[in-house]
């Protein structure tokens, strides 16, 4: 109990930091001026003598650029990353050994459910529409998203959706959720002993439904986005390969989060109105497993095509050749899109569900399984003979592919029924699903945040603690992950807060499980680091004179967005340049030179590459 | 929202927001946040709400609904100044936005495209009853010349919403004005008659929510449904509100035609609901 009020206390620590930091970089916003206008009421791009955004908290809070909210939903997702990575850190402590001694197990249970609801729900979504916002408009040549002010409000329906979902853990009376984040009946429906039939799981499931909202909105804006927004020399021929992964992912939202939506407001009239929706003589708890992964296995295609599409994006600036079968890897993104609506019920294998259902569920999840290895040939090819140049980004491409490989792999195991009555539930599921959420999706955020630094900051981050934060985080991610592969065929069973128990062998488990929490840590550290490596660099780190960091003109790669942030940088030397800006506080910007010296004189160039 | 609020272009790069507060600026707007606090204030009401329910002290009991009423006002207030800035303010100096439109359009269908998986889960738990836990243990009058009626009248309005809008595209104002009246009117006549049903059903029948699997389903359906139509007919006003004051015309009109797309759609859903869960649940018989 006293260990688990400390961690707890502890928690509650950190999180008190981490909001201080997130405020004091508002404060530091105030003048975040990335290179050129943008900030502080500068005119922008096309210098017109008006002002855009107001200055100080007002404009984040008002702000309906579609690169100002992308750096909302960034910051954002890199809070509840942290947050979500410290209740894991606990979790781990707490596995060093068999027994319960850290913290107990109720308040296992509680960390286990936030920490995946808060790492799908409030990072990963959050963390792609992060990149999606700032770099589809420029990447199509919109003026801005099609629908600015519902974009801001999607993002800000998130923080309160946070709040709900975690209030559990701090509004006094309510207990954590201890339902884990399938939320699956009847525990979910407030049967048992436990604190499940709380206010504490109401209030995460308000908090979810909220978040699907902003989803939602979210999915519909890119679709019209890119649908009716596109520059004319922007075809669909030449869309880049980054909007047709968003396009697709945006489509999966569409259907899979409204349906989420309803199930969790049917929960709620179970829980609290008497209905019958998941109940044993109603609809039955099967019934909630069949909507729950309807819209849960699209849901892990959600989290995966955006970032797969980002390493089709960033690996061939880094290789020195342009993608290899593009048409293949948007045909397979497609495919793995309409697929993954059709497979959901390999999550039940185990229920008892009709034979003859479940075999038709393995076959298409098999099939799943060639759409998904036509994106890895592809990559390969694309470096084979390739001039590879192993910067921060590329290295975290190259990771996610290797982790892609294994993560995929195990899939196919567990979609062959056989083979899943003895692996599901086990600690083998966890290892395939985190060697996509963490190998795939948290890479592929770490290689996106790199290779646009230039583009977020117009400075350079510090190469050799990136390179640092890369082999932490892959050797991190292969110990933990893989341990638990291992774990997993020795039949450690998942969610549990112990392990001293009499079936199996003890000492290997133990072993395996101080391995994973090592990783764990490591992975913890590299983390820490790249934080740092941000914060620092982008305050203190060298302005980039170079509008063309990574040489992609060489390569005839130079997209978009990098044009348009020559123009940006253009636009600032041509009004005496941001450093004068930033020195000479006074004078925030001279909207007489910047009506004359406007950038309007460079030309569109075409859609992609 | 969207191109149609285009009002100002700059040097090529339009600017969304020009008439919004804070004034003075083009890409800065109070109201995405006023009304998310507003729309994440009633999820915080229901929180309060089943927490009191439950027991907890931490607020007073009248905590919850107070904060879902004073939050939906700011809801209102956010959306109000939001439709008022972006297509109301400005609607005759902006001229006719073909662009904007076929945007707006798509972003309805789209909608109504998540829409189809919102109400789907109802229906599944409904189809799941009836190859499962079904018959149920007691069945109301459903099939009665109230739901007869009912249906007419949506049908019917669904009619004059269309003749109102080619009223309006023939350049017929007198004709759109009315039809649109006579649709609004209609529905909420519709609305009245399912507020009766409803009392029907619980005060005389006594069949409640909580009254088992065929109770989930009805009241679950018809209450989504019936939240639908209301949001509809709030459209509707909204619409009928702008035409008083002379907006909209043969080529301006897309607001029409969008809430003219949700409220077919309504609709449709409305017939699939009498078919199956009405009429489908007599035909299978109760015990
Ligand atoms: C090659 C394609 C894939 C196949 C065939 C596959 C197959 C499976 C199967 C059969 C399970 C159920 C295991 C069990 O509970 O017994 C599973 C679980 C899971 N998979 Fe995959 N998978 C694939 C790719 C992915 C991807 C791309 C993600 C993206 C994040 C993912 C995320 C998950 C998650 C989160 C779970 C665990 C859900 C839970 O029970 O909590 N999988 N996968
Ligand atoms: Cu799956």
């Amino acid at each position: 109990m006293a260990n688990g009020q400390i961690a707890l206390t502890l928690l509650m620590g950190v999180l008190l930091v981490a909001v201080a930091a997130f405020l004091t970089r508002i404060e530091d916003w105030r003048s975040y001026t990335p290179l050129a206008g943008g900030g502080g009421g500068t005119a922008e791009e096309s210098g017109y003598a008006h002002e855009e955004k107001p200055g100080g908290l007002i404009r984040w809070l008002t702000t309906v650029d579609h690169k100002d909210i992308g750096m909302l939903y960034g910051t954002y997702a890199l809070a509840t990353f942290t947050i979500g990575g410290l209740m894991v850190m606990i979790m781990r402590a707490e596995l060093l050994d068999p027994a319960a001694t850290l913290i107990e197990s109720t308040t296992y249970n509680g960390l286990l459910t936030s920490h995946g609801i808060t790492m799908l729900f409030l990072f990963g979504t959050p963390i792609i529409a992060a990149f999606s916002n700032y770099f589809i408009p420029l990447i199509i040549g919109a003026d801005d998203m099609a629908f600015p002010r519902i974009n801001a409000i999607a993002f800000w329906l998130l923080p309160p959706g946070a709040l709900l979902i975690w209030a559990g853990f701090f509004v006094p009376g309510l207990a954590p959720a201890q339902v884990g984040w399938t939320m699956y009946a009847p525990l979910s429906v407030g049967v048992g002993a436990g604190t499940q039939s709380g206010a504490g799981v109401d209030l995460m499931l308000l908090g979810l439904h909220l978040t699907g909202v902003s989803a939602t909105m979210g999915a519909i804006n890119f679709i019209a986005t890119i649908f009716t927004e596109r520059a004319e020399d922007c075809t669909w021929a030449n869309l880049d390969i980054f909007s047709w992964t968003i396009l697709t992912q945006s489509g999966l939202i569409l259907f899979a989060f409204p349906l989420l939506g309803s199930a969790l407001v049917m929960l709620l009239l179970d829980r609290n109105f008497g209905t019958t929706f998941f109940a044993v003589e109603g609809g039955s708890p099967i019934l909630w497993q069949h909507l729950f992964w309807f819209f849960g296995h699209p849901e892990v295609y959600i989290l995966f095509l955006p970032p797969a599409g980002l390493i089709s994006l960033i690996l061939p600036k880094f290789s020195g050749r342009k993608l290899f079968g593009f048409k293949f890897v948007v045909y397979s993104t497609l495919a793995i899109g309409v697929l993954s609506f059709g497979v959901w019920a390999h999550h039940m294998f185990t229920t008892g569900i009709d034979p003859r259902i479940r075999g038709s569920f393995m076959a298409v999840s098999l099939a799943i399984a060639i759409p998904s290895a036509v994106k890895v040939f592809n990559w390969i090819t694309t470096m084979w003979n390739g001039r590879v140049r192993l910067t921060a980004p590329m290295l975290f491409s190259i990771g996610t592919i290797s982790n892609f490989i294994i993560g995929g792999i195990t899939g196919v195991f567990l979609a062959a029924i056989p083979v899943d009555l003895v692996l599901h539930d086990t600690y083998y599921v966890v290892g395939h699903f985190h060697y996509i959420v963490m190998g795939v999706l948290g890479f592929m955020t770490f290689a996106g945040l790199y290779y646009w630094f230039p583009i977020f900051t117009g400075r350079m981050y510090q190469r050799t603690l990136a390179k640092w934060h890369f082999w932490l985080t892959f050797v991190g991610t292969q110990l933990t992950f893989f341990a638990m592969l291992l774990l997993g065929y020795l039949g450690m069973p998942r969610r549990y807060a112990t392990y001293d128990f009499p079936i199996g062998p003890v000492d290997p488990v133990t072993a395996l499980h101080q391995v994973a929490t090592l990783g764990a840590f490591l992975i913890a550290i590299g983390f820490v680091i790249h934080v740092w490596n941000f914060v620092q660099s982008w305050s203190e780190g060298p302005i980039l004179e170079d509008e063309d960091p990574w040489n992609l003109k060489e390569i005839g790669q130079y997209t978009r967005e990098w044009e348009w942030h020559h123009r940006r940088m253009e636009t600032a030397i041509a009004d005496g340049g941001d450093e004068e800006v930033a020195t000479d506080g006074g004078k925030e910007s001279n909207e007489e030179e910047l009506t004359t010296d406007g950038g309007e004189n460079v030309s569109e160039t075409d859609c992609s590459d | 929202m969207g191109v149609a609020d285009d009002t100002e272009d700059h040097g090529g790069h339009h600017l969304p927001a020009v008439e919004d507060w804070p004034q003075g600026f083009g890409e800065a707007s109070w109201w995405p946040f006023v009304s998310a606090a507003g729309g994440a204030g009633i999820y915080v009401g229901a929180a309060l709400f089943i927490m009191t329910s439950g027991g907890s002290d931490l607020v007073p009991q009248i905590a919850g609904p107070a904060v879902i009423v004073g939050s939906i006002g700011l809801f209102l207030v956010g959306l109000y100044g939001w439709l008022y800035h972006a297509f109301v303010s400005a609607f005759w100096s902006g001229g006719t936005d073909e662009h904007g439109s076929r945007t707006l359009r798509f972003a309805m269908l789209l909608f109504l495209g998540t829409e189809v998986s919102t109400f789907g889960a109802g229906f599944i738990y409904y189809f799941f009853i009836r190859a499962g836990a079904w018959p149920p243990a007691e069945l109301p009058p459903l099939v009665s010349s109230l739901v007869l009626a009912n249906t007419a009248l949506l049908v019917l309005s669904s009619v004059t919403l269309h003749y109102a809008h080619v009223g309006l595209r023939k350049g017929n104002r007198g004709r759109f004005l009315g039809l649109l009246a006579a649709t609004l009117v209609l529905g909420a006549v519709f609305i009245g008659g399912q507020v009766f049903e409803y009392y029907e059903f619980i005060v005389h029948e006594g069949f409640t929510l909580t009254d088992g699997i065929f109770a989930s389903a009805f009241f679950g359906l018809t209450g989504l449904h019936g939240l639908h139509v209301t949001l509809g007919a709030v459209l509707l006003g909204i619409v009928f509100v702008r035409s008083l004051f002379g907006q909209y015309s043969a080529e301006r009109h897309t607001s029409v035609s969008t809430v003219s797309m949700y409220w077919h759609f309504v609709d449709v859903v409305w017939i699939f609901l009498v078919v199956v869960l009405y009429v489908g649940a007599v035909i299978g018989g109760a015990a």
